[in-house]
């Protein structure tokens, strides 16, 4: 395996994240704030797939948390295993995207964001008034496997988790399937004339996207050890796209991006009611106006260098020094 | 090859192609040809299956088309390239070439969340196809380019190359050689006769440069309001009367020549 | 049954009027505002400053709300919404959210997250006419309704700066080459829709309760509205929403209050899958040229 700058890099940053819980003592609090960040990484990972790279936008997907915690709780309350419950979560969360997936495919831009707006919205109200099912407003105790009922073994099964999510969908979004979903959102036409049967690949990314949604969901309810219907609001769903669109679209690093600094912010301000989501709010506003590649373009300076240098010399200007990917021009 | 039987399009009461009738012989190089407006790339958006025809048949290799699904129109051999391009310009010119591989190719879910080796090697296939259509085309020093950084006539070369690399029986190519060069516009011109000869592909080509069009072309079609004038070889054509008055308009009999 | 359909209408002009504010800066700026209910809730809770802690008389109060909503709606054009005019849809759509998130933060951070009452308009005990009940706040919100949707087309067809807009809304670039200022337009477009925001949020505020979240369901009511009007039409928006609010209602009524936002999406749903247009936008939607 070549082990080059950026395989160094994703090494690195696991090992310290598998120190973590020793590098603070494993206290409550700060090992949450590492499961949320995973959680919140997770379902930004999955939005990006469908919004960054599938140009779908979805102002609702909270309510697929709110349907992978649910699963998660009333199959652990039946008695099924984990390793069932768990994917379980996902499949549940991929067939309630099928509601909107399906509409997805004859819409598009604002009608989109806004029936994924109102399913975002419907979902609470649902668990809220489907007593029988969800208990209400009173909610219901998410049980944790033996294995799992100490926080030190949680999280490193979070972590693991959101290990295998980040690679699934880096391989998702390399392959084939990822570049048919960027040629969808680039251009309908050519990507059907190109043999892309654009309404099925649109269900599919709702699907895939709301799986791992679902899948982060249940994850925070077996944390956090309860789910109820206002766990999750649009607040949550209007976060996950500021931290997409913060982080960076179309880019799986960027969503961690995105999660680390939404997790940081609330550190700061939660002592105040409301500064939270204006500081986000704000930040989303200023990285669009200067920025809208999102936090990632910095690291990515050298690949936006190599298109600069493109258009420079085509301009007649020498290009800056370390332009990576250039050949020699004709 | 492909053939169009009485084919009526209609948008809300506008009529762009009017009773079209015309058959494409297997292995040839086809043209239509006609002034702006014409309808000539409503004929292709019909093929694309774009635009459904309100009245007519187009039948191609004995089927009807007109059942297809657009994404299908490529699975059964028809490829096409676009007047404005329509290129992926978040995407590089290796990325755009790929997907236009994409009907060619079964993939399965699990196999690529997993990146399997089956995967990488269909991976690797793919690249591989992408660098020998390039070298066809010529355009192989422009892999990791953006469509955007390029020349619009590089743009379409890419376009063109999309099209090439899924090894279709029909080629449409919507103005190939417009913003080209006269040098770029004879490599394009020699690209087409090398289609038809070494890789036995019929052409449909629409284009305004009449030069190439009459130097390249086996038969020729020329529309004009949505309907076919005139029909045959070059040299039919070159002198056929309808042909002159749709393109240079009513010659009056006491012009005077400035 | 006739009562849940007049107070069905009631609620429903509500809804039009918002859902006038959302097509009109739709139309002018092709931007879907997010934000518009929270604008209208903030708006709301300064009428209520003005009313309780300052003491004002309740017209007073409302008429200087509206003029807080303006200059907000206006801020927010000049400050924000100008500069991502031609940024792709996305980014749009982000901001608008963001506003979402600041506006709702704020409000939070000053008022708090305690719902609070409202006063009606005209207080008084419900009268009975031709056979249903009608208090006389619901009779003031139709009032006004009429005169703000009056006053509405007037500024729209007769005056210039009405006609600029349907210009600009129609084809901007056009619009500009003819020497209409279409920043001006588009601010005004905001500065209304604003106005609207707050008038849906004062006139409802008495009903639901003053609220962080009270304009969710309005927002998305008149999201709904919007697109049975087909979204392109002003009259369909107002129509749209007389026909939301009978239909919300009938289903608080006859099925559950808690569900009707989920009824409501799921017509959304149905609308734009069966008939994109909506139920007054006509022709079919436009093919790109490929």
């Amino acid at each position: 395996m070549k082990l080059d700058g950026k395989k160094l890099g994703t090494l690195l940053i696991i090992a310290v994240c598998a120190a973590y819980p020793y590098l603070t003592g494993q206290s409550g609090y700060y090992m949450t704030l590492f499961v949320t960040t995973c959680v919140f990484a997770m379902a930004a990972m999955a939005l990006n797939l469908l919004t960054g790279y599938g140009g779908q936008i979805s102002v609702g997907h909270a309510g697929f948390l709110m349907a992978g915690g649910y699963t998660v709780g009333l199959l652990g309350k039946a008695g099924f295993p984990l390793w069932i419950a768990l994917p379980a979560a996902g499949v549940v969360a991929a067939l309630f995207s099928l509601i909107i997936g399906l509409a997805a495919v004859r819409l598009t831009g604002h009608f989109l964001a806004v029936t994924t707006l109102g399913f975002g919205l419907s979902v609470p109200l649902i668990a809220l008034k489907w007593e029988s099912l969800t208990n209400g407003y009173s909610g219901i105790a998410v049980l944790r496997p033996d294995m799992l009922s100490s926080d030190l073994n949680m999280f490193y099964f979070v972590l693991l988790v959101t290990i295998l999510t980040a690679w699934i969908l880096s391989n998702i979004v390399k392959s084939g399937m990822g570049r048919a979903f960027v040629a969808i959102r680039e251009s309908e036409v050519a990507a059907q004339a190109s043999g892309i049967p654009v309404a099925f690949y649109k269900t599919v990314m709702f699907a895939i996207s709301a799986f791992f949604t679902g899948i982060a969901g249940g994850i925070n309810a077996l944390w956090i050890g309860f789910i109820s219907p206002s766990d999750y609001s649009i607040v949550h769903s209007l976060f996950l796209l500021a931290i997409i669109v913060v982080g960076g679209l179309a880019s799986i690093p960027g969503a961690i991006i995105g999660a680390v600094i939404y997790s940081v912010i609330p550190h700061f301000t939660d002592s105040f009611i409301g500064i939270t989501n204006m500081v986000i709010g704000v930040a989303v506003i200023l990285i669009i106006f200067y920025r809208s590649e999102g936090l990632v373009s910095i690291f990515r300076g050298v690949r936006l260098g190599g298109a600069k240098t493109a258009r420079l010399e085509a301009e007649g200007t020498p290009p800056k020094l370390g332009g990576v990917g250039k050949h020699d021009q004709v | 090859m492909i053939k169009f039987e009485h084919v009526t399009v209609q948008f809300a009461g506008l009529t762009a192609v009017q009773d079209l009738s015309f058959e494409v012989p297997e292995g040839a190089i086809y043209s239509l040809i006609g002034p702006n407006g014409a309808g000539k790339t409503t004929v292709f958006n019909c093929i694309s299956r774009f635009y459904t025809p309100v009245r007519g048949r187009i039948l191609f290799g004995g089927e009807d088309l007109l059942t297809w699904k657009p994404h299908q129109v490529i699975r059964k051999g028809i490829a096409r390239s676009f007047q404005n391009v329509e290129l992926f310009s978040k995407m590089s010119v290796l990325d755009n070439l790929r997907i236009g591989l994409h009907s060619t190719y079964k993939r399965n879910i699990f196999s690529i969340a997993l990146n399997l080796p089956s995967v990488r090697r269909t991976e690797a296939e793919l690249v591989r196809r992408v660098h020998e259509v390039m070298e066809l085309v010529g355009i192989r020093q422009l892999a990791h380019e953006f469509p955007a950084n390029l020349p619009f006539g590089y743009q379409k070369m890419v376009d063109i190359a999309r099209a090439l690399i899924a090894r279709p029986k029909l080629l449409l190519l919507d103005e190939p050689v417009a913003g080209m060069n006269q040098t770029e516009t004879n490599q394009i011109g020699e690209l087409i006769r090398r289609i038809k000869r070494e890789m036995n592909i019929t052409v449909l080509l629409i284009e305004h440069n009449m030069s190439m069009v009459m130097n390249i072309s086996d038969f020729i079609t020329v529309m004009n309001f949505g309907q076919k004038i005139a029909e045959g070889r070059p040299e039919e054509i070159q002198q056929h009367p309808e042909v002159i008055r749709a393109y240079l308009g009513e010659v009056s009999s006491d012009a005077q020549v400035v | 049954m006739m009562q849940v359909i007049v107070s069905g209408l009631i609620v429903g002009c509500v809804y039009g009027l918002a859902a006038l504010g959302l097509v009109l800066i739709y139309k002018t700026t092709d931007v879907i505002n997010f934000a518009h209910g929270e604008i209208g809730m903030v708006s709301t809770y300064v009428s209520f400053f003005l009313l309780s802690a300052a003491g004002l008389h309740y017209g007073l109060s409302f008429f200087l709300a509206l003029i807080f909503s303006a200059l907000l709606g206006m801020l927010i054009y000049l400050v924000v919404m100008k500069r991502v005019q031609q940024a792709p849809h996305l980014h749009q759509m982000v901001v608008t959210l963001a506003l979402f998130l600041i506006l709702n933060g704020a409000a939070g951070f000053i008022w708090g997250h305690h719902p609070t009452d409202y006063p009606e308009a005209i207080k008084g005990a419900p009268l009975k006419i031709g056979g249903v009940y009608v208090t006389p706040h619901e009779i003031f919100v139709a009032c006004l309704t009429l005169i703000l949707m009056g006053a509405f087309f007037v500024l729209f067809r007769y005056t210039r700066i009405g006609l600029a807009m349907q210009a600009a809304s129609q084809d901007g670039t056009a619009a500009r080459l003819m020497g209409i200022k279409v920043t001006q337009v588009n601010m005004m477009s905001w500065m209304i829709g604003a106005v609207l925001g707050a008038v849906a949020g004062v006139l409802t505020a008495p009903l639901v309760l003053l609220s962080l979240n009270m304009m969710m369901t309005i927002l998305i009511m008149a999201f709904a509205a919007a697109v049975l009007g087909g979204f392109v039409s002003l009259v369909g928006a107002v129509v749209g929403g007389l026909i939301i609010g009978v239909f919300e209602n009938l289903i608080s009524f006859y099925i559950a209050p808690e569900l009707k936002l989920v009824y409501t999406f799921a017509l959304i749903v149905l609308m734009l899958y069966i008939r994109p247009q909506g139920i007054l936008g006509g022709g079919k939607k436009a093919v790109k040229k490929v």
